[in-house]
């Protein structure tokens, strides 16, 4: 079968299946009565619950660190106030990341061309990397919380030798997961081992959809 | 225009130009259920963009545009909105049309490599199918006019080692 044939083939088939279609007219109505939503509106109850989560825990956070940092400093254990406080930030810069994306997500035109329009929006999903490169930062304060000025002097060395090993561990594998989470990876196995959930499902279509697009505009 | 006006025209454009929707539908959308969530996303979004539609576009172009987006995006995160309004579901009612023949036959296998390809290539192929010119097919997705050449005459190859394969 040549082109022209296959072409004639898809546009009569096509054609008869058309004239076969029944547009409902009161559905076609109940569609124009569809408003624009804000983007909490669009957004998956999970989603904005985990925003919510965030926003809540960041905000606790800063009502629990403030009175401490301005009336009782001196007598407050300095690992904790540490870690906490990089822990809050963290989660802080992270949330902000994540609602940048939304907001820039939000404002993508559905009728601009195709590759302009999926690479915009591929490439805003790909930033929730930045999101969950600056969450593993975090990875090295949970294991200090816990700590004192007295560990170091009145424990046994196998009692902060451990812990102190764990810290390094954990600040290693963060430092060099915050390197390596990248979009240039993601065919390594660590990478689809790491996000492989379903909830990652879009972010690891929406990395073979950039290439894809990559491929069309080079 | 008001919002009287915007419905006519909405009401108008769909009429018409129902088969992009059900063409782009059909290409990323196999199956019919899932399907009529997907021509309902389509519409929504169309409406929902419809007072920014500029006229140096053909209304082919601009609507060709918003259903491959939404056919290559938005369908995976629709189901918030398919919830919502689950009584738009049934708004277009497919009914066979067709006897089995040769010519199905040869549809089925261009079906079944539409379905193969990925989601870009996948529009390209349906503008190339619909017989769009370079000009307009670089217009929806994107592209330079010599660029969709050499896209198409890819595909093209692609298209004519697996009809053969399909075929033998």
């Amino acid at each position: 079968m040549n082109e022209l044939e296959l072409k004639k083939l898809w546009q009569t088939t096509n054609d008869k299946l058309e004239g076969s279609i029944v547009i409902n007219k009161k559905n076609t109505d109940d569609i124009t009565q569809v408003k624009v939503h804000g983007i909490l509106g669009s957004m998956k109850p999970i989603k904005i619950f985990t925003l919510l989560a965030g926003i809540l825990w960041v905000v606790i956070g800063i009502v629990a660190l403030s009175p401490i940092y301005v009336n009782a400093f001196s007598e407050a254990n300095k690992f904790f106030l540490l870690s906490a406080s990089v822990q809050v930030l963290l989660t802080a810069i992270a949330l902000t990341i994540y609602i940048y994306q939304l907001t820039q997500i939000y404002q993508v035109e559905i009728y601009d061309p195709i590759l302009q329009t999926q690479k915009k929006l591929v490439q805003l999903k790909i930033s929730t990397l930045w999101a969950a490169r600056i969450m593993v930062l975090q990875l090295p304060v949970w294991t200090t919380f816990w700590w004192n000025e007295t560990m170091l002097t009145e424990r046994g060395i196998l009692q902060w030798v451990v812990p102190i090993f764990f810290t390094i561990a954990f600040t290693f594998t963060a430092i060099w997961l915050f390197f390596n989470i990248k979009f240039e990876n993601r065919n390594k196995k660590w990478f689809q081992l790491i996000f492989n959930g379903k909830e990652w499902t879009p972010l690891m279509k929406s990395m073979e959809l950039l290439e894809q697009v990559e491929d069309y505009e080079g | 225009m008001d919002k009287q006006d915007q419905q006519r025209f909405f009401e108008d454009i769909i009429e018409q130009h129902k088969g992009i929707l059900f063409k782009v539908g059909r290409a990323y959308c196999p199956d019919v259920d899932d399907r009529q969530d997907l021509i309902q996303e389509m519409m929504i979004q169309i409406w929902l963009s419809i007072h920014k539609y500029n006229n140096q576009y053909k209304i082919s172009t601009w609507l060709y545009r918003i259903s491959l987006n939404v056919a290559i995006s938005f369908y995976r995160k629709s189901s918030t909105r398919a919830k919502k309004y689950t009584g738009l579901n049934e708004q277009m009612v497919e009914t066979p049309a067709g006897d089995q023949s040769e010519n199905e036959r040869q549809l089925n296998l261009l079906e079944q490599f539409i379905s193969e390809l990925k989601e870009i290539d996948k529009a390209l192929m349906i503008l190339y199918l619909e017989d769009k010119s370079h000009t307009e097919i670089a217009e929806i997705l994107g592209m330079s006019v010599s660029n969709v050449g050499t896209k198409i005459g890819r595909i093209k190859g692609k298209l004519k080692a697996r009809f053969s394969q399909l075929i033998s």
